[in-house]
């Protein structure tokens, strides 16, 4: 529990000293929405139905980069190997990153959805949207984070780590936009895709702390 | 318990064993004669179906592909578990080849389907539930063999990620079927590809002969690809054991 | 519906030819397991005539 807290605290004032990470994450998921905008031209029509693949795709894109963050600069600077030699247990860092990226990941959302209820003047800010981003985010980041530890090279990196993580977390995605439609009333469906999404967040919460000591071995 | 652990043996001693040195002449020719038995079938032998006419007779290489595809990558995951436990480089050897197999297989099902698709239904792609499914599934394994071959026969840490993709990827099939299927109910859609309970008794045998045609024949092709991958492991450490030599 | 027998020759074609493709692939990996071994063998000649010649 300590060891969590201190590699939380790091990686927490890492973030804060170089704000260049989380601020281009933010940057880039508000610049997303606007892409949105004007492709799919949301300003006359009725953006409604849109919204919610609009604001998951979004989560989605900018928690790959953001998770993606935390582990880069660590191997390139050479932390993470001592981190791993270290005594201290992998799943305190695992602990420790998903939290981290957690509350990174949480702070674009609010501002994505701020964003989202202001420009589409659709009330984002409800709580079943609240609930289901909630239950998402927890499935989503444990398993970026579980991916994003793997040490590849530079230049395969960027490009390699959505094509691994996109297609496990379509169920995801299906879900939560379901979810967020229904919250919204945007449509009618019977199926429980609440309870789905905490179903896949507990899997991929447990299977990420069970798999994550494996990833670097010591 | 004694008892359980004798039986076992015999029956590794007497059934298994043999049946494993002998691998290499068992397993072709019973892959031919069921290859050439589900030829015939599928071609000749199998009644024309009255709605649909002769692209019909694709199904008797769908189904049996779709189903087969997911044993391949049960072996995949099963293989990358055992690796991810023990360390021994054949399992990943064994994963791999049966991830190869197995996207093979995929994209069988996925062409076959959309050629089934379409003078049937006008269209190639109808978001069909498995179809979509199995899309999702390629494209798991695609990422699968991408990790892998970023290090050599030898790289145990391609190793080690890939079989953690390779686990996850299919344990998250449940998942995906799911999530799919309550998706596509929200946009009722023709059902195209399912196995009509109603299908005479000729075109279940021929289906039967196709299934274990393609059996037999992914089970070759796995152990070729998993001895080729296992071969070219053994020649990368002799080759590491001579450059100690020479130094 | 006699169109349709181009499309059941086409999704036969699919089978057979990914196949074949996928043989090829597997007679590359052999034959460059092949040409491996060459090499070998010759650094393993070069390693003994040298522990001979000393």
């Amino acid at each position: 529990m300590r060891t969590t807290i201190i590699v939380l605290e790091k990686d927490l004032r890492i973030a804060w000293r170089d704000k260049a990470g989380w601020l281009s994450s933010l940057i880039f998921s508000a610049i997303l929405i606007f892409i949105y905008a004007f492709a799919f031209d949301l300003a006359g029509t009725n953006s409604e139905p849109l919204l919610p693949g609009i604001l998951w795709t979004t989560f989605l894109f900018s928690g790959i980069i953001t998770c993606n963050q935390s582990f880069q600069q660590e191997s390139v600077t050479g932390t993470l190997d001592a981190m791993i030699a270290s005594p201290i247990s992998q799943t305190s860092i695992f602990f420790g990153k998903f939290f981290c990226n957690l509350i990174s990941l949480s702070i674009i959302q609010f501002m994505i959805i701020v964003l989202g209820t202001i420009m589409f003047q659709v009330n984002l800010i409800n709580i079943e949207v609240i609930l289901a981003i909630f239950l998402g985010t927890i499935g989503f980041v444990s398993l970026v984070t579980l991916l994003s530890a793997f040490e590849y090279r530079e230049r395969f990196r960027a490009v390699l780590l959505p094509v691994i993580e996109l297609p496990l977390l379509i169920p995801l995605l299906l879900a939560g936009v379901q979810a967020s439609s229904s919250a919204l009333e945007i449509s009618n469906t019977s199926s429980p895709w609440l309870i789905f999404l905490g179903i896949f967040s507990l899997w991929g919460f447990l299977g990420s702390i069970l798999l994550f000591p494996l990833v670097n071995e010591k | 318990m004694n008892f359980i652990k004798i039986t076992i043996f015999k029956l590794n001693y007497s059934v298994f064993l043999p049946l494993w040195n002998s691998r290499w002449i068992v397993l072709p020719v019973m892959t031919s004669i069921f290859i050439m038995a589900m030829i015939i079938g599928s071609v000749l032998a199998a009644p024309r179906e009255v709605i649909e006419g002769d692209v019909q007779r694709l199904m008797y290489i769908h189904v049996p592909s779709a189903i087969i595809s997911y044993f391949a990558f049960g072996i995949t995951a099963v293989s990358s578990a055992i690796f991810l436990i023990n360390g021994k480089m054949r399992w990943d050897a064994i994963a791999r080849a049966s991830a190869g197999v197995g996207v093979l297989l995929t994209i069988f099902v996925l062409s076959t389907g959309a050629i089934w698709g379409k003078p049937i239904w006008g269209i190639y792609w109808t978001w069909d539930a498995r179809l979509t499914s199995t899309l999702v599934l390629l494209l798991i394994y695609c990422s699968y063999l991408l990790v892998r071959n970023l290090g050599n026969a030898n790289d145990t840490k391609a190793a080690r990620y890939a079989s953690i993709v390779g686990l996850i990827g299919y344990l998250d099939i449940p998942l995906i079927h799911f999530s799919v299927d309550w998706w596509r109910t929200l946009h009722p859609q023709r059902i195209v590809f399912d196995i009509r309970p109603s299908l005479p008794t000729e075109m279940l045998i021929v289906l039967a002969i196709a299934f274990l045609a393609i059996f037999l024949l992914v089970l070759w092709l796995i152990l070729l690809s998993a001895t080729t991958e296992y071969l070219h492991q053994q020649i990368g450490k002799l080759s590491g054991d001579l450059e100690q030599m020479e130094n | 519906m006699d169109n349709a027998l181009e499309f059941m020759f086409a999704g036969f074609a699919v089978f057979w030819a990914g196949l074949f493709v996928y043989l090829l692939i597997l007679q590359q990996r052999i034959r460059s397991l092949n040409d491996q071994i060459l090499v070998l063998r010759e650094r393993l000649k070069g390693i003994t005539s040298n522990d001979n010649s000393e």
